[in-house]
C-alpha cells in the first residue's frame, strides 16, 4: 500500500463523518430548532401592541433556552471522544492532535450555524400570524432587523463553540455542560438580581453579553440606562463571545498538545 | 522497529516505567510479559504517543511516533478494545479512522475480510461481545498494512478458535518482516507464538531474550516467568497465607 499522509482536509473528513453519525448531536440540533421556536410561538401570544415587541423582537425570543441546546451541542461535540474512549484511536491516527480539534470546531461551527438559521426560519414561520395580527411584519430592508436575525445565528454559534472549548478542555460532558450553563446563563441571571457597578461590569464580559447582537436598539438603550457597567456596541459583544470561545479553544488545545491521552480517560 | 531507550513515566511520586530499555525488532514476534501494573501499557502508550515520556525515548523506524507522517501506515495498534464508539457500525468505525489517511473503502472491506466481521460490519459496535470488538481492534490495527504492529492483550475474551487465529496471524505477520510487540498474561499462548520475550516487574526490566535462551534458565516459560517476576508482583492472591499459586 502507497504511504499517503495525513493532511487537513482528511482529518476534516474523518471528524465531519463521525460527528453527523453521533446520534445524541442529531437530537439535540433537532431540540434546538424545536425548541427556539417553541419559545418564539409561546412568547409571541404574550405581545401586545405597544409592549414594545418588534418583528424581529418576536422571531428571536426564543434564543434563552436555545442557547442551552448550542452549549449542549458544542458540550457533546467536545466529550464524545473522551465519553467514548474513541480518543485513544483518534490520537493514534493524528499523533499531533490538534488538528482534530480544529476540525471539530470547523464541524461544529458549520453544525451550529445551520442549525441556527433553521431554527431562525421556524421561529419566523411559527411566530407569522401572530405578527400579522399586531401589526409588526420582519422587514429585511431594516438594518436593525438584519443585525437582529444574523445576531441570532452568529451568537448561537458562538455559544456552541464556547461549549466545544469547555467540553474538549474539561473531558467529562456533565461537568462541563454544568460549567458552560453556570458561565453562560445562570451567572449572568445570578449577577442581573444584584445590580451594582462591579456586578454589572463582570456581567458585561460574560459570554452572555453576545445576547446584545439580536437585541433591539430600543431594549439596549432601556438595558444601559439600568445599568453602571460598561455598555458594549452589539457587534463588540458579538467579538467578546467570540473572544470566549477562541480562549477556551486555546485552553482546550494546550492540554490537548501538552498533556496525555490517559488510559482512565473516558 | 521499536526502539526503546530508557524510558520511564512518573505520575507525581508513582514511577510506572522506571529507564526500561527493549528493542522490538522486525521479523520476529516479541512477547511483553509482566505481572498487573508492572507498566506494559503505559509504555505501550508512550511508544504511541498518547501519553508524553517524563524522559528517555520511544521510536518506530527511527522516529518518533507523533513525527510520522502517516502513522496507520508505520504502525497499527491495538490498546483496548473498548476504544469504539458504541453507537457506531464497525464500518463507519474503520472508515472514520481510514478517511484520516486516505485509506480506500476497499481496503476496509479488506481487513473486516480478514478479521471475520462481515456478517457483523453493520452492526452497532456497542453490541459486539468482548471477542468481536477485539477482531475490530485487530482489524484498525491492520487498516494501513503497517510494517510495526503494537497489539495489548489481543486474545482476551477471543474463544479458542480466535485465539488460534491470532496466533497464526501474529506469526505470519513476523515472517512477512513485521515486527509485532505483543502483550498477554497468557504465557502458555506467547510461548506458542514468541520468538523473544520482554519481562518487565515494577516499571523495570526484567528480561529480554529470545525464547529458549539460557538467560530465561531451563523448564517452561510460565516456569521463568514465575521466577523473574517474584520481587514484583503487586497484587498476588494469598499473599498473606505464604504464596499460594
Amino acid at each position: 500500500m502507497t504511504s499517503s499522509p495525513v493532511t487537513f482536509p482528511r482529518v476534516l473528513a474523518s471528524e465531519a463523518g463521525k460527528m453527523t453519525g453521533v446520534r445524541t448531536l442529531r437530537w439535540t440540533a433537532l431540540s434546538c430548532v424545536a425548541v427556539a421556536a417553541g419559545t418564539a410561538f409561546g412568547l409571541s401570544l404574550f405581545a401586545r401592541p405597544g409592549g414594545g415587541a418588534t418583528g424581529a423582537s418576536l422571531a428571536v425570543a426564543g434564543h434563552v433556552l436555545a442557547q442551552l441546546g448550542f452549549l449542549a451541542l458544542g458540550v457533546t461535540a467536545g466529550t464524545e471522544e473522551f465519553r467514548t474512549k474513541l480518543a485513544h484511536v483518534t490520537f493514534l491516527a493524528v499523533p499531533r492532535r490538534l488538528p482534530v480539534l480544529a476540525a471539530q470546531a470547523v464541524v461544529t461551527a458549520v453544525l451550529a450555524s445551520v442549525t441556527a438559521a433553521v431554527a431562525l426560519v421556524a421561529s419566523i414561520a411559527v411566530t407569522a400570524a401572530r405578527r400579522d395580527a399586531l401589526g409588526l411584519p420582519l422587514n429585511l430592508a431594516d438594518a436593525e432587523t438584519v443585525r437582529m436575525l444574523a445576531g441570532f445565528v452568529l451568537h448561537q454559534t458562538a455559544i456552541a463553540l464556547v461549549g466545544l472549548g469547555l467540553g474538549a478542555l474539561l473531558r467529562r460532558p456533565a461537568g462541563a455542560f454544568v460549567t458552560a450553563v453556570v458561565g453562560v446563563v445562570v451567572l449572568d441571571q445570578f449577577l442581573a438580581m444584584n445590580p451594582g457597578r462591579f456586578p454589572d461590569t463582570v456581567r458585561a464580559f460574560l459570554p452572555g453579553a453576545g445576547t446584545r447582537l439580536l437585541t433591539g436598539d430600543d431594549r439596549l438603550a432601556a438595558l444601559d440606562a439600568a445599568s453602571s457597567g460598561p455598555h458594549l456596541e452589539p457587534w463588540a459583544a458579538g467579538l467578546l463571545v467570540a473572544g470566549w470561545a477562541t480562549v477556551l479553544l486555546a485552553a482546550a488545545a494546550t492540554r490537548l498538545r501538552r498533556g496525555d491521552i490517559a488510559s482512565w480517560e473516558k | 522497529m521499536i526502539q526503546v531507550r530508557a524510558l520511564t513515566k512518573r505520575y507525581g511520586p508513582h514511577t510506572a516505567v522506571d529507564g526500561l530499555t527493549f528493542t522490538a525488532p522486525p521479523g520476529a514476534v516479541t512477547g511483553f510479559l509482566g505481572p498487573n501494573g508492572a507498566g506494559k501499557s503505559t509504555t505501550m502508550r508512550m511508544i504511541v504517543g498518547l501519553e508524553r515520556p517524563t524522559s528517555g525515548t520511544a521510536t518506530v523506524d527511527g522516529v518518533r511516533y507523533a513525527d510520522l507522517g502517516a502513522p496507520l501506515h508505520s504502525v497499527g495498534t491495538m490498546l483496548d478494545a473498548r476504544s469504539v464508539h458504541p453507537g457506531r457500525s464497525a464500518f463507519r468505525h474503520l472508515m472514520a479512522m481510514a478517511r484520516t489517511h486516505g485509506i480506500p473503502r476497499s481496503r476496509v472491506e479488506e481487513v473486516i475480510g480478514l478479521t471475520g466481521l462481515e456478517s457483523v460490519a453493520g452492526r452497532r459496535t456497542g453490541t459486539f461481545s468482548l471477542g468481536m470488538g477485539q477482531r475490530l481492534g485487530i482489524a484498525g490495527a491492520l487498516l494501513g498494512d503497517p510494517g510495526t504492529l503494537i497489539l495489548d492483550e489481543p486474545v482476551n475474551g477471543l474463544d479458542p478458535d480466535g485465539v488460534l487465529w491470532v496466533r497464526h496471524l501474529v506469526k505470519e505477520l513476523a515472517a512477512e518482516g513485521r515486527a509485532v510487540l505483543l502483550s498477554s498474561h497468557l504465557v502458555h499462548e506467547l510461548a506458542l507464538c514468541a520468538d523473544r520475550v520482554v519481562v518487565i516487574g515494577k516499571g523495570r526490566l526484567l528480561a529480554d531474550a529470545a525464547l529458549g535462551d539460557p538467560a530465561l534458565g531451563a523448564g517452561s516459560l510460565e516456569d521463568a516467568y514465575l521466577r523473574l517476576t517474584a520481587g514484583s508482583v503487586e497484587y498476588r492472591a494469598g499473599a498473606a497465607g505464604g504464596g499460594a499459586r
